[in-house]
């Protein structure tokens, strides 16, 4: 393999040989529990299958599994020893961070155990001088940009559940958020990773230096669901706080004007920081939650965008961006006065998909990305897919980037309305195919969206995947069952 | 969809989670919660988050647990209440209804424990409650809680307490004589004594009704007033709250008085929520509702009348807000402007301010070593503020907090807002010619 670049160690014992989809005999769960409290310790381990309940879902709510034991490693050897006595155990296991991952991408079934890495959290080292620092990958996102704060820096990718998400559950579905439109996503800020693989070899993929020799095996590691191994630290540049920043509210009556203001924006050569937009659904649900941030209710779709960059110039940007919103249609344009309104601004928009729940008790959070001058024509044939299927999408997404979130509310209790959801969302998804778009831009492919897979890749481009994976994997026991459809990998064995 | 669930009956009919079980569909999993809250952070088991309590909840309802299984009682009796995940909650999960729901409902399954029936109970016994509180206090004044608190483990944790429990300014500052009074025009209150403040804290219900009177309220007594049963509501015995609640409501109806005032947080948010605990009793939820809008924190009425500026005090102070103030009331400016009304106090920030200190009512005396791990954080910051005075408004924060200083070492002491500004108030009286 041509993964072990940098520093390497190697588990001990010999190297499992086995054929893939061998069936191996698997050990005793109890014995199993024993072993691995043996390393973690008793309060480390669940064994119970009333207190593994909670770890059979993640942050989307429709899929359960139960994992066969969950642990949680506190430091990097623990987290080495686990991953080691899973490998002699030939037992399949999930990572998992914080369970906030929309794909179902961090949930375990049957024979898997699921190994929590939220008390591995620490931020080991802020570096200011060269911009960057070192954590474990359970560290929460925003903890991270509050630890930078105290030096004028913050780390850039703020996906929406960044109170809560983890830096390593970033990195396996290379997370994105509201700011990625010009600062890139995760995969734009982690320079090198210490990863264990499934077989207990630890490696080093890519340098403090930012420079890659040879092939990008951290580029192939960054977004792979956890299916290529665990992260044990995580490098990342920090970047220096802006200058100046003006964050802009335009409210329109239609979704196509506010989708022509977007078009407008970009062409005219301005990368705003952030451009968001949220339809009516959806501000009438924030604005009945703890974080109403003063959208106009009576709008049909706000944008929320965000200027940064050297004081100078700033306002220029901010006359033309006023100017192409009133132009495309906005009622009005609104400018944060202060600190605490653009904060209460981005709180509104951050929280917007845990707002759902108001409208309904189940919620499908859907993630595509289509050509941005597709935005107006796409959010019409989904309004249409909603109309005909009967069922209310709510949509929220970073328009600047052409990335959509149809959130869908509905009662899992009425087979029939799931079902009418289930034909929705995939008519959602061939349109956006159809418009020279893409299954999903940072939610992951996870169990959720499996089935998508060969609506986008051929057969080849699916078994290169497998051979991929089985470079890092050649067991499959890192998040098995995920990404890539299983079928796929059997007729590339076969072929 | 490749969804497991079936439509699922209720497998638990009749019960109080059973009623109570529309808010758990609110959640939708997003996680948001999870940092705020205290137990996941100590704890890292999503089990002790609120999102994992509510799909517990959720399994109960559908059948997937049983009432019986001893993980639910651990997950559900390790919840501090402090409701922090309310204020989180994109969609409103009803969070502290749904755990006294919950509560009541295990509660029937299984007694809870020993120690904690036994403190319920004596909180329901208003003369022998005012006998225990007595006696605590006499041993107070001995001076040898604050010896004693230097003894190891739960014991040395209480005497800590009550030594903590008393004010750090002097003695006999504030008397009738100097007393501050407005001109009663912004109406009456009765003040809600509560068990603990009238009994330990009694300095901070004085400055309570002399701060007010100072800002324009006239004083009216309610002296029917039974304790508030809120400690009762949290731990799932909604029969005597409601109980102390008809009593209360007799009481402060009988008073005239236009404002129900609390300087307790605790006591506070469950008389506010008392529309909602009797809702269903017919005779009484037009009177509770009633009750229930009229009730104040003590902080709230201050704000409200601006409040008056009193004369310079050089403390360096920072605020903690407690949980039921904070959280479950949603009051978390008011108790600002009442400090920021005395000239010279220096206010310094407290990391986490909005973090439970893990008092949680009766929780310390129950869950020991968690309420320990929850509050460490918390000292850590109130030295780093480099205060030395913390304020306040909740006599479990009050005595937790202070308990942690004293046997941490630090020199800082607790002490209830109020208090400082009713001794701005009295410095004031004093310099007058």
């Amino acid at each position: 393999m041509g993964l072990h670049t940098g520093t390497h160690s190697r588990a001990s014992g010999p190297p499992p040989e086995r054929a893939v989809g061998e069936r191996v005999a698997l050990i005793d769960t109890e014995a199993l529990a024993a072993k691995l409290a043996a390393i973690v310790g008793e309060r480390g381990v669940l064994a119970r299958s009333s207190e593994l309940a909670t770890y059979s879902s993640d942050g989307l709510p429709g899929y359960r599994l139960r994992p066969r034991l969950a642990v949680f490693p506190t430091t990097k050897q623990q987290l080495i020893d686990i991953v080691r006595l899973l490998a002699r155990e030939h037992c399949p296991f999930v990572a998992r961070g914080a369970g906030t991952g929309l794909s179902a991408g961090a949930l375990a079934s049957g024979d898997a155990v699921v190994i929590g890495l939220n008390r591995f959290n620490h931020i080991l080292r802020i570096d200011p001088v060269n911009r960057l620092a070192v954590v474990e990958p359970g560290a929460v996102n925003v903890t991270l940009t509050r630890a930078a704060g105290a030096h004028g820096l913050h780390y850039a990718p703020d996906p929406s559940s960044q109170t809560a998400c983890t830096i390593g559950g970033n990195v396996a579905e290379n997370s994105g958020g509201p700011h990625c439109l010009k600062y890139g996503v995760t995969l734009n800020h982690v320079i090198a990773l210490e990863v264990i693989l499934a077989s207990g070899d630890v490696v080093t993929l890519g340098n403090a230096d930012g420079e890659v020799e040879g092939y990008d095996v951290l580029g192939a590691f960054i977004g792979s669901e956890g299916c290529f191994g665990i992260a044990l630290e995580v490098t990342v540049k920090l970047t220096p706080n802006p200058q100046g920043v003006r964050t802009l509210l335009a409210d329109f009556m239609s979704i196509d004007a506010g989708a022509r203001a977007t078009s407008a924006i970009i062409a005219a050569g301005i990368l705003p920081a952030a451009l968001e937009m949220m339809d009516g659904p959806t501000i009438r649900a924030v604005e009945a939650s703890i974080y109403a941030a003063g959208y106009p209710a009576d709008a049909d779709a706000v944008l929320l965008i965000e200027l940064d960059g050297l004081g100078a110039g700033l306002d220029a940007d901010v006359r033309l961006v006023q100017q192409h919103c009133l132009t495309a249609g906005a009622r009005t344009v609104r400018i944060a006065a202060n600190e605490e309104e653009r904060a209460r601004l981005w709180q509104g928009r951050k929280k917007a998909f845990g707002a759902m729940g108001r409208i309904a008790p189940d919620l499908v959070v859907q993630d595509a990305v289509i050509p941005r001058t597709k935005l107006p024509d796409v959010l019409r044939v989904i309004a249409a897919i909603a109309a005909k299927w009967e069922i209310q999408v709510c949509n929220v997404f970073h328009a600047g980037d052409g990335n959509l979130h149809p959130n869908i509310g509905y009662d899992s209790r009425n087979a029939d309305e799931s079902r009418r959801v289930g034909m929705a969302m995939r008519d959602i998804m061939q349109a956006c195919i159809a418009a020279g778009g893409t299954i999903t831009g940072e939610h992951g492919i996870g169990l959720d969206k499996l089935e998508y897979m060969p609506l986008i890749f051929s057969p080849e481009s699916l078994a290169a995947q497998c051979a991929l994976r089985d470079a890092f994997d050649p067991e499959r026991r890192a998040n098995p069952g995920k990404v890539v459809p299983l079928h796929s990998c059997r007729e590339w064995m076969r072929a | 969809m490749t969804d497991e669930r079936t439509a699922p009956a209720c497998a638990i009919p009749g019960t109080r989670l059973a009623a109570a079980s529309a808010g758990i569909n609110a959640c939708v999993h997003c996680g948001f919660c999870l940092q705020a809250c205290p137990t996941y952070i100590a704890l890292g088991d999503e089990n002790d988050s609120p999102r994992g309590r509510i799909y517990l909840m959720r399994a109960l309802v559908e059948g997937e647990l049983t009432l019986e299984d001893p993980s639910v009682h651990t997950h559900i009796d390790r919840c501090l209440g402090c409701r922090a995940c309310e204020t989180a909650c994109p969609s409103g999960v009803p969070y502290g209804a749904l755990l006294e729901a919950t509560r009541a409902t295990l509660g029937e399954a299984k007694r809870p424990p020993l120690r904690a029936r036994l403190i319920l109970a004596l909180f329901a016994r208003r003369r022998l409650m005012r006998c225990v509180v007595g006696a605590a206090r006499l041993v107070r004044a001995t001076g040898l809680p604050k010896l004693l608190s230097r003894l190891p483990g739960d014991l040395g944790f209480a005497f800590a307490m009550l030594a903590a429990s008393e004010s750090p300014l002097s003695r006999g500052r504030a008397s009738g004589a100097d007393q501050l009074r407005g001109d009663g025009s912004r109406g009456t209150f009765a003040l809600l004594r509560g068990c603990v403040m009238e009994g330990l804290f009694t300095r901070a219900n004085r400055a309570t009704e002399r701060t007010l009177i100072a800002n324009d309220y006239t004083l009216v007594l309610a002296p029917d007033q039974h304790c508030c049963g809120a400690l009762h509501a949290h731990a799932g015995d909604l029969d005597t709250a409601r109980a102390l609640a008809r009593r209360n409501i007799a009481a402060f109806e009988k008073s005239g008085a236009e404002y129900v005032v609390t300087n307790a947080a605790g006591c506070g948010a469950l008389l506010k929520e008392y529309a909602h605990l009797l809702a269903d009793d017919a005779a009484w939820a037009a009177r509770a509702a009633d009750l229930s809008v009229r009730v104040r924190d003590v902080s709230e009425l201050l704000a409200a009348a601006g409040p008056r500026a009193g004369a310079p005090l050089g403390y360096r102070v920072t605020y903690d807000a407690p949980c039921h103030l904070q959280h479950a009331q949603r009051v978390a400016t008011a108790p600002l402007a009442a400090l920021d009304a005395i000239p010279g106090l220096e206010r310094v920030a407290l990391v986490d301010s909005d973090q439970c200190c893990g008092s949680a009512g009766i929780y310390n005396l129950l869950e020991p070593a968690l309420s320990a791990a929850v509050l460490a954080p918390k000292l850590v910051h109130i030295e780093r503020t480099g205060a030395a005075l913390v304020a306040t408004g909740n006599p479990g924060c009050l005595m937790q907090i202070g308990a942690g200083l004293l046997r941490t070492g630090q020199s800082a002491r607790t002490i209830h807002p109020v208090e400082l500004l009713d001794a701005s108030y009295a410095a004031q009286q004093r310099t007058r010619p």
